[in-house]
């Protein structure tokens, strides 16, 4: 019978092993980066432009661009790019970020040819048919109307707003009619102007054959360099003042919180104890915010927090949910729990605890090659690379506690929040 | 092809383990046999609230979470209308933790007052966020109660009001775990970076003493034949667009009848190429959004239409043109190239499932509970096996008006 009363023994966690990835340029300057792994049987094929909103010259354009590629090229129709990619049981993953606008195929490796001639076809071939992108604009802008319905996503903008300044593309804001503003030329310059091997990256990962790799160099080095370099747009943030904000939406049965404030770079030298911080406030199931207004209190399903390094600016947040009655007394628990670290030195025990979740939380973060290549992408974007993962957790072993309290009282400032509220009107303090 | 091995101990706790050497953690995968689906009328939600209070400590561990976390470890739980499934992911050297703690509380739970009362009002929290706070959020509390009249997957795991949930007492909670939470309603898989007999040692040397329950199942009433069509019109809603949903009756996971199902689906909307991707969004614009998908339930499920109406269609067009489509489906040719590519797209969508080994320790139990492990490695052929004249008769036979039930979900 085993001994319950005891916990077993617990072994040290062990130094993740890095997939050694090789790097190369491509004639016109591309650079491709690959994670080999022979087991799988799939491959993914990442490649990203420096094409993210914050180059557009107005809203929507950077996106529309992206998801309007497989809609047409020179070649096929956008039914017939569809099917070819459907029949080798491939899809294509389009994502818009602030400063990258990537897509992503991921195929079996036996039809890698097909899907990648086809992805080549797609970036250097489109064509932006009229009619596909009415299509695309109108069911955009239904989709664009569900969201404005949910308290989540009006507290969110709201706080994107409030951090970078209405006018930042960081806030990205949208309104109806731009969807009526977007036309074939705008995107067909953008695409001309940014869909190039100008700041042009591509990684493969899983079973990269050498077929693969000759293939995709052979296809993307036929991408243009442009002749001329588009002007990088010199923006301000504006952020406002400080304070409390709020949302009507009549009858909404919960609010949604959002509370935050500038948060830590990943390449800044307090960045792995900030992370330790984060994780104790609200970054896990055990953390003090879930433990205090959901294990305790019951006012929510979950509250998170989170910092979220962007290259030009890093905010810290907090994020819930809550039944509209506690609004008000959520607010003032998550601020008695920032003053509480600034405070008082975390204790040894649960010190020790979230030093190991968050080790095995990067762990995961490493773990197999289709995760490792997420981390490295990421990491590359900082110039750094998977290493980083590794100095990160030989810093985590190594803080204590009055470090990480002055970690606290220099990175945290509970008098310097946003507090935005979306959902029924409550009394504010 | 996945290898594991499967063995039954004593006491009626089915044992499963793959080894995947690719990973250094371990993935713990118990699954119970009891989902929403075995809840009496009376005191719906159930399985789901009693799936948050499996974290609230067991008799020897206070601390469920604490104890997971400090071993590097992450762990979560959901509930079906079938089943709950819990896992925990570790590093490898620790797996005993994660079997102290899952065997601990398959042993006895800490039952209290306070946890009880703070996770109702959890799951309540819960309620409101994904069904009363999001914009169509409602949806399957209206449309399961239309399509089913006995069958208990008449309502949601989430329950059928916060009511039921409200009067859950601690004595219910007791009966529930002896009735449910023992080794003879549980399968254990062990995927991840362990051999496949040291796995099975541990399992043993951990959950062997476990005493398995007396209590049979009660038996769960079968849905009659639904003999005429149904039809619901929902109005006013806080939402942008009409919606259109078409629910009809269809054969369990186990049955032949659920691969020609699945595709159907997949011919009729997985993928851009899909026949209503491009007929209805593409070419006539009627919808911004359509779906057509299979539940995958283990007593008989539903096909699912669901819809968004474009802004200038009228739901009485939308719907003609969906059931145009329904109709051209059965009578239209269907090409063989149209065909295999659903299988390619089947084959790469297994393939897909087959990289992460906490995937396949979900996939590899709840075949278990299904009743025919192997189909981790035999689904494929099932697919293959399957021709487009039995898929054709199958769209005929369960797309009939008396078989459907129908929600319009108004703006």
């Amino acid at each position: 019978m085993p001994d319950r009363t005891h916990a077993p023994a617990l072994s040290p966690l062990v130094i993740p092993e890095l997939i050694p990835y090789s790097h190369s340029k491509l004639p016109n300057g591309i650079d491709l980066y690959i994670l080999h792994d022979p087991s799988q049987e799939v491959f993914r094929l990442d490649i990203n432009f420096e094409a993210g909103a914050f180059y557009q010259p107005q809203p929507l354009i950077a996106s529309t661009t992206l998801n309007m590629l497989n809609e047409g090229t020179l070649l096929h129709s956008s039914s017939e790019l569809a099917e070819i990619f459907d029949y080798y049981g491939a899809y294509v993953d389009f994502s818009n970020g602030q400063h990258k606008a990537e897509a992503s195929l991921f195929s079996l490796t036996k039809y890698a040819s097909q899907t990648i001639r086809l992805l080549g076809e797609m970036l250097m071939q489109s064509c932006f048919p009229e009619n596909e992108l009415e299509i695309y604009l109108d069911n955009k802008r239904q989709h664009f109307l569900t969201e404005k319905q949910k308290t989540g996503w009006l507290a969110r903008k709201k706080l994107a707003e409030l951090l970078f300044g209405p006018f930042h593309p960081y806030a990205n804001a949208v309104h109806t009619d731009d969807y009526g503003k977007v036309t074939r030329d705008l995107l067909l310059q953008y695409y001309q102007q940014r869909i190039n091997a100008r700041h042009c990256t591509i990684l493969l990962t899983g079973n990269i054959t050498d077929t693969i790799r000759q293939q995709t160099e052979q296809i993307f080095s036929q991408l243009p360099q442009p002749s001329d370099t588009p002007a990088t747009p010199d923006y301000n943030f504006e952020s406002a003042e400080a304070g409390y904000y709020h949302i009507q939406k009549d009858d909404a049965v919960q609010s949604s919180i959002r509370i935050a404030h500038k948060g830590i770079n990943l390449r800044d030298e307090d960045y792995a104890g900030f992370l330790l911080l984060n994780t104790v406030i609200g970054g896990y199931f055990g953390s003090r915010l879930m433990s205090n207004i959901r294990e305790s209190k019951g006012y929510t399903y979950g509250i998170h927090s989170f910092n979220v390094s962007l290259p030009l600016y890093s905010y810290w947040c907090v994020a819930t949910d809550v039944n509209r009655e506690y609004t008000q007394a959520t607010i003032e628990e998550v601020r008695k729990e920032i003053r509480k670290i600034q405070t008082e030195t975390i204790p040894e025990e649960e010190l020790s605890l979230v030093k190991n979740y968050l080790y095995g939380d990067l762990l995961r973060e490493l773990d197999g090659v289709f995760a490792q290549s997420d981390g490295l992408k990421q990491k590359l974007l900082y110039g750094t690379d998977n290493n980083f993962y590794l100095q990160i957790i030989r810093k985590i072993k190594n803080y204590t506690a009055a470090e990480l309290q002055d970690i606290a009282n220099k990175h945290l400032h509970p008098d310097q929040l946003y507090i935005v509220t979306a959902g029924e009107s409550t009394a504010h303090p | 092809m996945i290898q594991y091995t499967r063995t039954q101990l004593d006491n009626g706790l089915t044992v499963i383990c793959h080894t995947d050497s690719g990973t250094p953690f371990v993935c713990v995968n118990t699954l119970y046999k009891v989902g929403a689906r075995n809840e009496s009328p009376h005191k719906t939600g159930f399985a789901h609230l009693f799936e948050h209070l499996m974290f609230g400590g067991s008799v020897h561990i206070p601390d469920f979470d604490r104890e997971v976390q400090d071993a590097g470890g992450d762990s979560n739980a959901y509930t079906t209308n079938d089943y709950t499934n819990y896992y925990i992911t570790i590093p490898a050297p620790n797996i005993e933790t994660a079997l102290w703690l899952e065997s601990d509380r398959m042993l006895a739970l800490n039952f209290s007052q306070h946890t009880l009362d703070v996770q109702k009002q959890v799951v309540i929290e819960e309620y409101k966020q994904r069904y009363l706070n999001a914009p169509y959020g409602d949806v399957w509390l209206k449309l399961r109660p239309l399509a089913y009249k006995v069958h208990p997957y008449r309502w949601p795991t989430i329950g059928i009001s916060p009511d039921h949930i409200e009067k859950a007492t601690l004595d219910d909670v007791k009966d529930f775990f002896a009735h449910y939470y023992a080794p003879n309603n549980a399968i254990i898989c062990i995927s991840g970076n362990i051999s496949e007999n040291k796995a099975l040692e541990l399992v043993k040397k951990w959950f062997g003493d476990i005493p398995p329950t007396p209590y049979a199942y009660p038996e769960i009433p079968a849905e009659p034949i639904q003999t005429e069509s149904r039809r619901l019109v929902s109005r006013h809603n806080k939402v942008p667009s009409d919606a259109l949903y078409k629910v009809y009756h269809m054969d369990k996971r186990l049955s032949g009848n659920f691969y020609c199902c699945d595709i159907i689906s997949d011919l009729l909307s997985n993928g851009q190429s899909s026949r209503l991707y491009q007929n209805l969004i593409k070419n006539t614009r009627e919808f911004s959004e359509i779906e057509a998908y299979v539940g995958g339930e283990y007593d008989p499920g539903l096909f699912i239409f669901s819809g968004k109406i474009a802004g200038n269609t009228s739901v009485e067009k939308a719907e003609e043109a969906l059931l145009n489509e329904i109709a051209g489906f059965i009578h239209d040719p269907i090409t063989d190239r149209e065909f295999e590519k659903i299988l390619n797209k089947t084959e790469a969508r297994i393939s897909y499932s087959e990289i992460n080994y906490q995937n396949k320790a979900a996939n590899l139990a709840y075949f278990e509970f299904l009743g025919d492990i192997d189909l981790i490695n035999t689904e494929k052929v099932r697919y293959e096996k399957t021709d487009i004249r039995q898929v054709k008769a199958t769209a005929q036979e369960i797309f009939r008006a008396e078989n459907c039930s129908t929600l319009l979900y108004l703006k």
